[in-house]
């Protein structure tokens, strides 16, 4: 690899491109993706003469599974039904349960997150 | 059993993979027609762009930029694509995606990206890129989204039309010329489920599962680190993508393979070693010869001190020697020559008078006697002096025959006797012991000879006797802990009453003798009379006995090993060092897989294990809720396209389902994972009537596939006519895009 090599690049990307309109100048400023879909709504919510199989970016969302689920242990990821009381954290088997004991604070936490299920205070 | 260890064959080892830094800056093609349509796969983990001419794209490279000043040079630094890598000066941080999510965030990276990718394939066109250009957007992108891609194109670069559609639908129409069929898209942050009908793509139907390669890849990240959390080395982005794509497997049935995933000889297949790179601090190791000639050196340096110590003895002996007899021959004048010379001569020396004289000379001739011994005993190499059994034959004479100096030896004799005694006596008593130890033993084997089974049972009872106690200790341990659990409140009641007794009885002592009366002085206070007394200590204690539990141990073992040497029954895995054995914890299998784990050794430190992430990580797809995600896995998505969406869709017939499951294909980045066609065609197999026949594949190359069949399309008649002009754009702008059957559809 050669500094100038990649100087030459760098000063090309950085330079006017001949294939490039010179008078563009991009206005637009950023926006974070959770602000974008928040415009998004907005303007759907505004558009008239709405349809029912109108197609846009929350129609064609995944809808919420409808068969049971499944639960698996969340340390090991075995399938379990035990639930430790006092986290809520599944386990495989005593051994296990044993680790979910004496778990460190906070780290019960972000087991479940894992899957969802902490809690996020607001 | 310490010898099947040994037989353990190490297990393979993979190197934690990163992204490989390329040997030179990516190299810029020339072959440029102007008119001919370009087409940009502008996907989330790699772009690729080239003229539809060709076979395949002629640029792909990451979709990454980075922007960083060179300090030393004061010099802004703009790269792109695999040129990133390069900068070796380049920190990780800098480089980055435009995406946020799903979605374009940083234009201005788009902008630096498309710049880069037109000038790779030597656009030499100037005041705008002459040609036609087709590119891909996600399912129902927001309409911003696509604004803004087109105003780029449209009023940066000149671009006469340009077309979009989504690059899963673009695959599909590569890999086959059927007009019904469906195709699961897998991407960096999603995974569309589209069906198609008529050649058309009907979104209507098509489904977004809002998971994909990236979010795969940190989830996974996530566990590891939850599940090594003191791993010494940083798992990057890129490590985590790396190891997905390495490790990661789709199982063809979950539920059941699951359920062995972490037993030994499961392991022993399936388990993967990952090893993080890192600089291994070599202790020196010292040969036989120089421990040798270390110990040879410790030995001489202690011989040179002994050998010190001796002439320093020595040497005082000779001057006390030298002394004695000086002060000898003074005594023998003192006794025979006139007085008063010599007692003067005895003050000029620095004695008082004459019995300080005889007192010093009595000392000396003792501490030289004891000297002689003394040397004598280390000069000779330790001989031991024969010491004859001490005699007292002063302790049985009365006290009124002796004199005073007599009383006092008397006294020290009889010191001396009763110290002996004692020692003799334990000596008999442990000899006592040791025979009783014997005839125990001896009683015991005879037992075993005549009564085995009676033997064994005796013993096992003792040891089911000896775990329980262990476990209840440990209970009371553990509720001990808890300061609201019965036993600790007991605990609690006892020492409480404990203090109320004393404090009644210190305040009655109090009035009756003033005050007077101490803890350790209490005429009342009885307590310790009794051994039983001591036993409250125990009751109180927090739960800690060390000493007992000891005992327990050590009895335990003793037991285990009679009943492993006698009972046939009775074997290694019953031991209960045995129960607590890493074979026997599934914690340890799950960290460490199916060896044993050193964690003093570096490369072990330095090692994560994958075996139930390889296929949990995949299975996300299938079962969302996994990952906390509350969507329907794609399984489910499929079912609900084929036998419920589409039939409600008018105009779909029977033999178009018919045609639609023979012609399923998987594409994008997901769809490397091994077994994925396998798992699916299962899944459908569960939903269909009992024999439907449904064709599952992947497309023929999922990396290249979307660009390809954006170069397909782009000769057919349905993309000549959906192209939106820029005169169309400067007039009317985006909202008068034209829909077209790859999944282009007004928003």
């Amino acid at each position: 690899m050669s500094q100038e090599e990649l100087d030459r690049v760098s000063d090309m990307l950085a330079g006017p491109l001949p294939f490039k309109n010179p008078n563009w100048h991009r206005k637009k400023k950023y926006k974070p993706a959770r602000q974008l879909i928040n415009d998004e709504q907005k303007r759907i919510n505004s558009k008239e003469n709405r349809t029912f199989d109108e197609v846009n970016y929350f129609t064609v969302q995944a809808p919420p599974s409808l068969k049971p689920r499944k639960t698996y242990c969340d340390i090991t990821g075995l399938p379990t039904s035990y639930r430790a009381p006092h986290s809520q954290i599944r386990f495989y088997n005593m051994e296990v349960y044993e680790v979910v004991k004496n778990m460190a604070s906070g780290v019960d936490q972000q087991y479940l997150g894992l899957r969802g299920a902490n809690v996020v205070l607001r | 059993m310490p010898g099947s260890e040994k037989e353990l064959p190490p297990q393979k080892v993979y190197p934690l993979r990163d992204v490989p830094v390329p040997s030179h800056v990516a190299p810029f093609h020339s072959d440029y027609t102007p008119g001919v349509p370009i087409a940009i796969d502008f996907g989330k983990t790699n772009m690729r762009i080239g003229l539809v001419n060709k076979d395949s794209p002629t640029s792909i490279f990451p979709t990454v930029v980075s922007k960083s000043r060179d300090r030393k040079r004061n010099k802004m630094l703009i790269l792109a694509g695999n040129d990133v890598y390069l900068e070796a000066s380049n920190n990780k941080s800098n480089v980055k995606s435009p995406f946020d999510g799903q979605l374009i965030t940083n234009w201005d990276s788009v902008e630096t990206l498309l710049d880069y990718g037109f000038s790779h394939i030597g656009v030499s066109s100037s005041n705008g890129v002459e040609n036609p250009i087709i590119v891909n957007e996600s399912l129902a992108t927001p309409y911003m989204q696509r604004a803004g891609m087109y105003q780029l194109l449209f009023e940066a670069y000149n671009a006469p039309k340009v077309v979009s559609g989504v690059d899963a639908v673009f695959a599909y129409h590569y890999n086959t010329n059927s007009p019904n069929g469906l195709v699961i898209g897998t991407g960096h942050e999603s995974t569309n489920v589209i069906p198609i009908v008529d050649g058309n793509a009907v979104l209507t139907y098509a489904r977004r599962l809002d998971w994909g390669g990236n979010t795969a890849a940190q989830w996974l990240n996530s566990n590891i680190s939850l599940k090594y959390p003191y791993f010494p080395s940083k798992i990057s982005p890129q490590n985590a993508e790396y190891l997905v794509k390495d490790h990661c497997y789709v199982s063809t049935d979950y539920q059941k393979e699951i359920l062995d995933y972490l037993t030994l000889e499961s392991l022993e297949e399936k388990d993967r070693v990952i090893e993080a790179p890192f600089v291994e601090v070599v202790k020196p190791q010292k040969t036989e010869e120089e421990l040798q000639i270390e110990a040879e050196k410790r030995k001489e340096s202690g011989r040179r001190l002994q050998e010190q110590a001796r002439k320093q003895r020595e040497e005082k002996l000779l001057q006390k020697e030298k002394e004695y007899e000086y002060y000898s021959a003074l005594r023998a004048q003192l006794e025979a020559g006139p007085r008063r010379d010599v007692l003067n001569s005895l003050v000029s020396e620095g004695f008082e008078d004459v019995e300080d004289f005889t007192k010093y000379l009595s000392g000396l001739e003792k501490s030289l006697k004891k000297a002689r011994r003394q040397n004598a005993l280390t000069g000779d190499g330790g001989e031991e002096e024969t010491e004859e059994p001490p005699s007292f034959p002063l302790i049985d004479v009365p006290d009124e025959q002796l004199d005073e100096d007599q009383i006092k030896e008397k006294r020290r004799q009889k010191l001396l006797k009763a110290n002996m005694d004692a020692r003799l006596k334990l000596k008999q008593e442990k000899e006592a012991a040791k025979l009783e130890e014997l005839r125990k033993q001896e009683e015991d084997k005879k037992w075993r000879e005549t009564d085995l089974k009676g033997w064994i049972k005796a013993r096992r009872d003792r040891l089911t006797a000896i775990l329980q106690s262990k476990k209840e200790r440990k209970k009371r341990k553990e509720e001990l802990s808890n300061r609201k659990s019965r036993t600790a409140q007991q605990r609690m009641k006892k020492i409480a009453s404990l203090a109320a007794d004393n404090n009644g009885k210190g305040d009655n002592n109090r009035k009756r003798r003033g005050g007077a009366v101490t803890i350790d002085n209490d005429p009342n206070d009885t307590f310790g009379a009794n051994d039983d007394d001591w036993a409250i200590y125990r009751a109180i204690s927090a739960g800690d006995d060390e000493e007992a539990e000891e005992e327990e141990e050590q009895e335990l073992l003793e037991i285990e090993e009679a009943l492993l040497e006698f009972d046939p029954t009775f074997t290694i895995e019953d031991t209960y060092k045995r129960q607590y054995d890493w074979r026997s914890s599934i914690v340890h299998r799950f960290l460490r897989g199916p060896r044993p784990y050193d964690p003093e050794e570096q490369h072990q430190a330095h090692q994560i294990h994958l075996n139930v992430e390889r296929i949990r990580v995949p299975e996300v797809l299938f079962q969302p809720s996994i990952a906390g995600v509350d969507q329907a896995g794609i399984a489910e998505l499929c079912e609900d396209t084929v036998l419920r969406r589409l039939p409600s869709m008018t105009g779909f017939s029977g033999d178009q389902q018919q045609e639609l499951l023979q012609n399923v294909f998987i594409s994008g980045g997901l769809s490397y994972f091994e077994n994925f066609e396998e798992r699916l065609r299962r899944e459908f197999q569960s939903f269909l009537p009992v024999d439907s026949d449904v064709v599952i594949r992947r497309v023929s190359d999922p990396n290249k596939d979307a660009w390809k069949g954006m170069a397909k399309w782009s000769s057919t008649q349905g993309a000549q006519t959906s192209y939106l002009t820029r005169g169309e754009y400067l007039e009317m702008g985006v909202d008068y895009i034209k829909e077209n059957a790859m999944g282009c559809v007004k928003l």
